[in-house]
């Protein structure tokens, strides 16, 4: 009764990728280990190299060895703190517009125009079929048409003003549409997590007002989404090049390209840095999903 | 007991209070939809004018200079690239998930997932640069191994698909995950029970039960890299055709007197590439998501 | 088809420190349906999962009809198992889902469509072939897993709880169809519940397990009246426990004076188990026990009678609730039969346990 034979026939030839069953044998498992190990461990290297290397890179001088300098240099570099700036505050701008915009939209099909979902979650993820790219060439044709045509209507100071390189609005427009997949999808998921309709009818039941019920009752459970919402835009704000460079704005990502030429260390540290942000927020976000669904 | 007067009343109540509210509540989406149809409608309409207008008059010339020469190269160089993404992210992101889904250390899978979570969304310029950093010309790397002299460089077409991996496996392993978790493993014992043996498992019920959300990745990954621009930008600025560049030199100005809406055709034939990209998706997930609930 | 002889010899099962599996005997008669039965984490899936080789015992024997299969893989036994749920597979039409046993022995297509439909029919299911699992209800899937079940032939039927997940009414009538197809296939067949009215239903002989124990293994009626331990005694159906004093081999009780059946324990002090359905109860003025509770059932009605500290359960016929209504003082007498008796515990003695039946 002891050692147990593996199963013959259960070789792992063909797709050894997905020869891993259930472990609950002896014999099998211990190829499979072997192969796992190897799996994880090449991708563990693939991944990580970058990151070392990076940070490497932006520690190392020719002459002094080991030095943190870069990092000094960057809050010392030119352009740093005004990019930085232009970027958070088009991002907190994006999330207020981006959530004013859907999640009244999307609690209205919810709850009583049920038919406009198609239609609304069409219209959210068309933003993914289009890339950055073409859409920027797009908003580049109008930029340049609008003045020739509209030079005598109201909408030429808008369209200047939307311009304005200080605060250019035209970005957060773009933005938000980006950002607009991820928001509805988080806040689909929370609203479906939330079984809105039966907490509203119970408020409603218990005498709440509309007011009442939208700030009391629905915001407050979530925040969990609106969160992982912010937090997406956010992420995507800071890291959007491709638009902001095609139109000729210093944000945080443009100007980490800009200073690459003359700086690079700085440049790849500040990308390191930048990375890091990022992956901070984002994981804050699923610790913090996580705790929710095992809390409640 | 007076139980007649509430039932008299609580209708006229649940009218008076709902019924207004159900006619004007479709308002709220109309801030929304007002919105996308402005700032998104407006770019495509003009994309799509833009491109049938040569110097003034309709003409469909754009469209056909789009698909010739220096243009088609780039397409189809993003074509290649992108298919060799997706492919091979297809692949390693697979047995990644795999590896991870059947470990038994907890620890280790949720290490995977947030990380994959968080690195799909790693691309753009830090990722360039962090690339450049490791195996560039004088990346940490390059000169440790000391790559440079055996003729290594990293900015051509098998260096982007390198980098590009970067956030497409990830991307898989997300895709791919909830489907390996889907995988029920009564359909496995049941399938034993039946005389099956591994390989017959997977044959019969495993792969054909994964196949949509594999195929699914698959495009995705495609879509994601063929839309991908900051990242060439940054490592291979003009050495590499891709179509992304070349949209990007024509809005800079760097096209032939006339050509100018051949950035406007490009974005068009981007763009219907991407749909297409879409609509084999869409299906494929749903597919997928009614097998594996 | 003909069934096979099962036997599990001193199976022990240990999953990182629980014990599933404590030593379990079993033999079971070549065509006959026996219940596994008992509450969760009794070992009685694992004690089938071992017939059907997902679990391999630590130690002790599975054989059919005298062969040792213990070590033989699970693609490799002659057993045809049912799961609780979601095990058809998705990808396969319900003919091909029937017929994957065969196409994996490679039997030509035709032969095992005609195969495929001819155990439709048995279910009672021709027109389905073409459909797939989602588009089914509960109900039929689970028949089409009995129909894919069958389809190799095997000699050894096993159910793992297979109507758990499935409407009380439709459990009903497929509990009645899969007793109706075992009687006329003569295949032997192990059912794992925990529903005991299913248990007792549907099997030849019940085998109550506990801690990866046997507690008592006995056709149905044996088992309702003569159960072996206390803990048999309270997991089916319910047992009232009334004090009484015992002298030889009688038991005086409620002021009558009763046989004893089966072991008699060593002290004098002891407690009398009796059904609900044997206390006889009859209204009487001058009486000091009353009736607290009553719950209309139907055909009976439930009722919970106070006698000083003690409190009982009695079924009696259900046109007599209204003269049994709460509040009645009563009088309380228990069938003249012989009773089963054992010693006094200290948990809460005279208050019946927990009614399995009324959720």
């Amino acid at each position: 009764m002891a050692a147990l034979t593996p199963a013959g026939p259960m070789a792992p030839v063909t797709p050894p990728a997905i020869a891993a069953g259930p472990g609950g044998r002896a014999g099998r498992p211990r190829r499979i280990r072997v192969w796992r190990g190897v799996v994880l461990l090449v991708a563990a290297v693939y991944f990580l190299v970058p990151l070392i290397a990076s940070f490497t890179f932006t520690v190392k001088d020719a002459s002094k060895g080991f030095t943190l300098d870069a990092y000094g240099q960057i809050l010392s570099a030119e352009g740093f703190g005004k990019s930085l700036l232009l970027s958070l505050g088009l991002g907190v701008a994006t999330i207020v517009v981006v959530l004013l915009l859907t999640l009244p939209a999307m609690l209205a099909v919810r709850l009583s125009v049920p038919k406009l979902k198609p239609v609304l979650e069409i219209l959210c993820t068309l933003p993914l079929v289009v890339p950055p790219i073409t859409f920027v060439a797009g908003i580049t044709t109008i930029l340049q048409w609008g003045p020739d045509h509209l030079a005598d209507t109201p909408f030429f100071q808008t369209i200047i003003a939307a311009q304005n390189p200080d605060f250019p609005v035209v970005l957060v427009l773009a933005y938000v549409i980006l950002a607009l997949p991820f928001v509805y999808r988080a806040l689909d998921a929370g609203l479906g997590a939330l079984d809105a309709r039966t907490l509203v009818e119970a408020a409603r039941n218990l005498g709440a007002s509309w007011p009442h019920l939208l700030f009391r009752v629905i915001v407050p459970n979530l925040r969990s989404a609106l969160a992982s919402a912010s937090f997406l835009t956010l992420a995507l704000v800071l890291g959007e090049f491709t638009i902001a460079s095609l139109l000729h704005y210093q944000t945080f990502p443009v100007w980490i390209y800009t200073i690459s030429g003359s700086q690079a260390q700085v440049s790849v540290a500040v990308s390191v840095f930048s990375l890091l942000i990022t992956w901070l927020l984002l994981l804050v976000l699923s610790s913090a999903g996580a705790r929710q669904r095992s809390g409640s | 007991m007076t139980v007649q007067s509430p039932v008299h009343t609580a209708p006229a109540a649940a009218g008076g209070g709902s019924r207004p509210k159900k006619s004007k509540s479709w308002l709220a989406t109309v801030p929304l939809l007002a919105f996308v149809v402005l700032v998104f409608g407006v770019p495509l309409v003009i994309i799509l004018g833009g491109t049938f207008t040569r110097e003034g008059t309709l003409s469909a010339a754009n469209v056909t200079d789009s698909l010739q020469g220096a243009y088609l190269t780039a397409l189809l160089g993003s074509v290649k690239l992108s298919a060799l993404v997706a492919v091979v992210g297809a692949l390693l992101g697979t047995f990644l998930a795999q590896a991870v889904v059947t470990s038994r250390f907890r620890l280790l899978r949720e290490a995977v997932l947030t990380a994959s979570g968080v690195l799909s969304n790693f691309g753009g310029i830090p990722l360039a640069f962090a690339w450049i950093a490791t195996l560039g010309n004088s990346g940490v790397v390059t000169s440790a191994l000391g790559l440079d002299s055996a003729g290594w460089s990293l900015y051509n077409f098998w260096g982007l698909t390198l980098v590009y991996l970067y956030f497409s496996i990830p991307l898989m392993v997300v895709v791919v995950v909830p489907a390996l978790d889907g995988l029920r493993p009564q359909w496995r014992e049941a399938a034993q029970n039946n005389g099956a043996n591994t390989w017959q498992y997977w044959r019969h019920v495993g792969i054909p039960v994964l196949t949509p959300t594999l195929l699914g990745g698959v495009v995705l990954l495609f879509g994601g890299a063929f839309a991908a621009y900051a990242t060439a930008a940054a490592m291979v600025g003009g050495t590499v055709p891709l179509v992304t560049l070349q949209i990007a030199n024509a809005l800079s100005g760097n096209v032939l007197i006339g050509h100018e809406n051949v950035a406007l055709a490009l974005s068009l034939d981007m763009i219907v590439v991407a749909g297409l990209v879409m609509a084999v998706y869409l299906p494929l997930q749903r597919r997928s998501a009614r097998w594996l609930r | 088809m003909n069934g096979a002889k099962v036997e599990l010899r001193g199976l022990r099962r240990n999953f990182s420190g629980t014990t599933a599996l404590d030593g379990l005997d079993l033999t079971i008669e070549p065509g006959e349906l026996i219940a596994l039965l008992g509450p969760s984490g009794c070992g009685k899936t694992t004690a089938l999962r071992c017939v059907a080789g997902f679990e391999q015992p630590d130690e002790g024997a599975v054989l059919i009809d005298g062969a040792d299969i213990t070590r033989v893989p699970a693609n490799r036994r002659d057993a045809g198992m049912v799961f609780q749920s979601y095990s058809l597979f998705p990808n396969l039409s319900i003919r091909d889902n029937v017929a994957f046993g065969l196409r994996v022995r490679k039997v030509a297509a035709a032969k095992r469509h005609a195969r495929a439909q001819e155990l439709l029919e048995l279910i009672g299911l021709p027109q389905i072939g073409e459909r797939y699992p989602h588009q089914l209800s509960g109900g039929q899937q689970q028949r089409v897993a009995l129909a894919r079940a069958l389809a190799l032939e095997p000699r050894v039927l096993l159910l793992d709880e297979p109507l758990s997940a499935l409407d009380a009414k439709v459990r009903v009538t497929l509990r009645e169809e899969i007793r109706r197809l075992q009687l006329s296939l003569g295949i032997t067949t192990i059912f794992v519940t925990h529903d005991q009215e299913e248990a007792l239903s549907m099997a030849d002989r019940v085998a109550v397990l506990r801690a990866g124990r046997l507690e008592q293994v006995a056709d149905p009626a044996t088992l309702y009246d003569r159960p072996a331990t206390a803990f048999v005694a309270e997991f089916v159906g319910t047992m009232n426990r009334i004090p009484g004093k015992l002298s030889g081999r009688t038991v005086t009780v409620l002021g009558q004076d009763l046989p004893v059946e089966g072991d008699v324990p060593a002290t004098s002090d002891v407690e009398v188990l009796v059904r609900p359905e044997t206390v006889i109860v009859t209204p009487d003025p001058s009486s000091e026990a009353m009736i607290l509770v009553s719950s209309f059932r139907g055909s009976t009605s439930r009722l919970r009678v106070q006698l000083g500290d003690l409190e009982m359960l009695a079924d009696v016929p259900g046109h007599d609730t209204v003269r049994l209504a709460p509040g009645t003082r009563v009088r309380v007498e228990l069938v003249e039969r012989p009773v089963l008796v054992s010693a006094s515990s200290d948990v809460a003695a005279a208050v019946p346990v927990s009614e399995h039946d009324v959720v």
